[in-house]
């Protein structure tokens, strides 16, 4: 059994109660929160860093967004669609009275602009636009939008933080955008490259009445300023939060979490379980990795209990388990897991023999830039060595393993992580079409077809146990478990409920 | 100055501005193929992690990172010798801009910590010369080694948990919230400042001290000790002011150095500087800055050596009448 220290429990039972509510903080001040790097651009639709979207969901609003128990409810929009009986045309009424930040109403036309910029060129919305025959404006608050297929997904690609599907003025659309004229509780004030991102409230904002759920309800900007300043050394994160220069620290490493903890009254750490999940993408359309039955070989020859292990060291910080969705979330399935996690050598080794495997190089493309893939890596490189294949590490830096993941000749497994998203259709791109690893078969089109096309959720939860299991059988992409995240704040910082995309709303700083 | 040597003086300057003129067209293309054949796509670093591989494929097209590397580097020249050295893909503002903004906390940092090197450098090389062999020459000489090896990494972030999250004197990082006055970012510059000084006085003081022994055993020293003069005088007036020279040609290049930016104590601090950028921009492969700030770093090496050089003709009578 594992013994957590009492410390350790109380703040992983708060940190499982997302979205809890406190006393009402007070008003005022600029809190300043150290994030992990400069965001790749302040449109949000340009692109899909959780860093973009973190920071601009303060300034554009959605038509649907998040609750606390990831559901998919109104925030633009002014109630669920109206969508009809064969699940292909959404009719969606806009909120009135709402102020964008140019101080006029928004409208049905903004709504449509923004929805087919965002199909235009944002990665998420174009699959979703080329199901779509139609969007129009149906009068000044009410949208139609036409579909070829039902579309399951759809509201919860449309609340999503990452490339978002934002609202935006019709007369701000430009790319690059020059204004950023948005609905939200904060408005962009100034941009200054490795340096801030200043965000001042809007006081014309127009808030939800119901109360505060997730990321959705009422919203509320209580601090007059948000400061995003990019802190790419992870030490400086911590120091920073230590001694009371940030009021919050975004993604701090593991063993920081003692020091945190002994920081004093001061500053406070916040653990969120199951976080995110480390995944290998193998290339199913070139190179040894090409034939199912050796990337099965594989997906028995490793053990990600001891990558895990290797890469976070202390189990407060990861889960080793084969579900791709967390216990206690709709899509929790087992199916197919009992070929997670077997690190069987023998077993590993016959099963190459039997597929044909020579003794060819399996080229391993790990980065980095984050040290858990490479220790993770480093350790799989050896369990795979002991089954018998020869493993050959290609260590670059993530913007050439980016690249080079382009390529289908130049490897054969690669790493990289996601965040743990509320719909399985989110991540990881493998699922979808074209992405890295090329995965490409009938079970594939078959599994995922019927998941998609189901549009009642209980259904779906049922068929996603299909669709793991076909992972598990094929192995286009091996779940290595799933990792929490450690951040810091403030105590001054009231108010603040951990979420995946941090935001500041309903946020406070004490005096 | 006879005719002749003023003419020698304009041929050896006008050679030099010819061969300044050569490394930089050379540097322009080195830096222009290293960024470019080098792996990694900007387009896959701005898209993001779920982006397909025709998202990349045409942000590339639109940047035109899809042309040959030679209409690339001609039309980047082009611009380059109009003085626009272009827009960053990520910042989406001009190199120009970013540069000079970035220059700021690092030449103010250049300064605070060459000058606190000297403040502490040159004092302890000339009492370590002046007692050499004595217990406070070892230590000095100790103290000096041990900088020496001390990486600067390391040092910044002892300093930080000491002086700034332990006694709270100094910030950890950044250099002021934005809209600060001068004096708060000056109060953000002085411990990597403290750092970095302290780190480089280590040469200075070794230097000082070289330079010093070698002095004070020549023998217009020892005519002066035998004249009867105070030690001060002989130390501070005949030692010391022709200990200097080479003591300045070291200060000089630790100043030169750092004006390309002291790269880890601005990623440690946190400090949007010179090192910072390059550093970020290589990581991003946001090329129009890599390419920009190598270039303008490597104009200022060139154009300080070529004022040195033009010192040296002005200074030295061998080099005048070569």
């Amino acid at each position: 059994m594992l013994h957590l220290p009492r410390r350790h429990l109380v703040t992983l039972l708060l940190a499982a109660l997302p979205f809890a509510t406190f006393a009402s903080p007070p008003k005022g001040g600029a809190a300043n929160l150290a994030m992990i790097g400069e965001p790749q651009s302040l449109d949000p639709m340009a692109s899909t860093a959780d860093l973009v979207g973190t920071i601009m969901q303060h300034v554009y609003e959605t038509l649907y967004t998040f609750d606390s128990k990831w559901n998919a409810i109104p925030m633009l929009a002014d109630g669920m669609p109206r969508v009809s009986a064969d699940g292909l045309v959404y009719s969606i009424n806009i909120r009135k009275g709402v102020k964008l930040h140019s101080g006029r109403e928004l409208d049905a036309q903004d709504v449509v602009a923004s929805l087919k910029r965002w199909m235009d060129m944002a990665p998420r919305g174009k699959s979703i636009g080329k199901d779509t025959v139609s969007l129009e404006a149906k009068g000044s608050h009410s949208i139609e939008w036409r579909f070829k297929a039902p579309s399951a997904s759809l509201l919860a690609q449309l609340a999503l933080p990452s490339g978002m599907a934002v609202i935006m003025a019709k007369e701000s659309i430009a790319t690059p955008l020059a204004s950023f004229v948005g609905t939200g509780p904060y408005r962009f004030k100034e941009r200054r490259p490795d340096q801030f991102v200043i965000l001042s409230r809007f006081d014309a904002y127009s808030a939800r009445t119901e109360p505060s759920n997730g990321y959705g309800g009422k919203r509320e900007a209580l601090l007059d300023e948000l400061r995003f300043t990019p802190v790419p050394n992870a030490n400086t994160r911590v120091e920073g939060a230590l001694s009371g220069q940030f009021h919050f620290a975004d993604q701090l490493p593991a063993e920081a979490l003692s020091r945190v903890e002994k920081g004093g009254a001061g500053v406070v750490p916040i653990l969120t379980p199951s976080y995110g999940f480390p995944y290998l993408v193998l290339n199913t359309k070139e190179g040894v990795m090409a034939n199912q039955s050796l990337r099965q070989a594989i997906q028995i020859a490793i053990g990600q209990g001891e990558m895990l292990t290797a890469a976070y060291g202390d189990k407060l910080f990861f889960t080793v388990e084969g579900n791709h969705s967390p216990q206690g979330t709709p899509f929790y399935s087992t199916a197919g897991t009992d070929q997670y996690n077997k690190q069987d050598a023998k077993r590993a080794k016959e099963m190459a023999e039997k597929a044909g495997y020579k003794g060819e190089p399996i080229r391993l493309l790990t980065s980095r830039n984050f040290e858990f893939h490479h220790t993770m890596m480093q350790v799989m490189a050896e369990q795979l060595r002991a089954a018998g294949f020869k493993p050959e590490m290609q260590v670059v830096d993530w913007a050439t393993l980016v690249q080079r993941r382009g390529d289908s000749k130049v490897w054969d497994i690669y790493m990289t992580h996601s965040g743990q998203f509320p719909e399985p259709m989110l991540s990881p791109p493998q699922l979808g079409d074209g992405a890295p690893g090329w995965w490409d078969t009938p079970a594939k089109a078959k599994v995922l077809g019927e998941f998609n096309r189901q549009s009642d959720p209980a259904k779906r939860a049922q068929l996603w146990g299909a669709v793991q299991q076909t992972v598990y059988t094929e192995v286009p992409y091996i779940n290595v478990g799933k990792f929490s995240s450690l951040s810091a704040r403030s105590s001054r910082l009231q108010g603040y409920t951990p979420s995946t995309w941090p935001f500041f709303w309903n946020t406070g700083l004490a005096k | 100055m006879s005719r002749m040597s003023w003419g020698t003086l304009g041929r050896t300057l006008l050679g030099r501005l010819g061969g300044m003129l050569a490394v930089l067209s050379l540097v322009s293309v080195l830096v222009f193929l290293l960024t470019r054949l080098a792996a990694g796509d900007p387009m896959a670093m701005l898209l993001g992690d779920q982006a397909s591989l025709q998202d990349i494929a045409q942000a590339r097209q639109r940047y035109g990172l899809d042309e040959p590397l030679w209409t690339q580097f001609l039309l980047w020249l082009g611009q380059v010798l109009q003085g626009n050295l272009g827009q960053s893909i990520f910042l989406q503002m001009p190199v120009s801009q970013v540069l000079l903004e970035r220059a700021e906390p690092t030449a103010w940092l250049a300064i605070f910590s060459v000058g606190l090197a000297m403040l502490i450098g040159v004092p302890c090389g000339i009492v370590s010369a002046v007692w050499r062999g004595r217990w406070i020459d070892q230590c000095v000489s100790t103290l000096a080694m041990l900088g020496a090896s001390m990486p600067s990494f390391w040092m910044g972030l002892l300093a930080i948990q000491l002086l700034a999250v332990g006694a709270g004197w100094f910030p950890v990082s950044g250099y002021g919230d934005p809209g600060a006055d001068w004096l708060t970012r000056i109060h953000h510059l002085m411990l990597p400042a403290l750092v970095l000084g302290t780190l480089n006085s280590a040469l200075i003081i070794r230097f000082t001290r070289a330079s010093m022994l070698d002095i004070l055993s020549e023998d217009y020293i020892r005519t002066a000790r035998s004249k009867g003069l105070p030690e001060v005088i002989v130390v501070f007036k005949h030692a010391l002011r022709n200990a200097l020279v080479p003591i300045l040609t070291v200060l000089g290049l630790t100043l030169a150095l750092m004006i390309g930016g002291a790269v880890v104590t601005e990623t440690v601090f946190n400090l949007p500087g010179l090192g910072n950028l390059v550093v970020r921009a290589v990581l991003r492969r946001d090329y129009p800055v890599i390419q920009g700030a190598l270039l303008v770093i490597a104009a200022v090496y060139v154009i300080i050596n070529f004022a040195i050089d033009v010192l040296y003709v002005w200074v030295d009578p061998r080099v005048r009448h070569g």
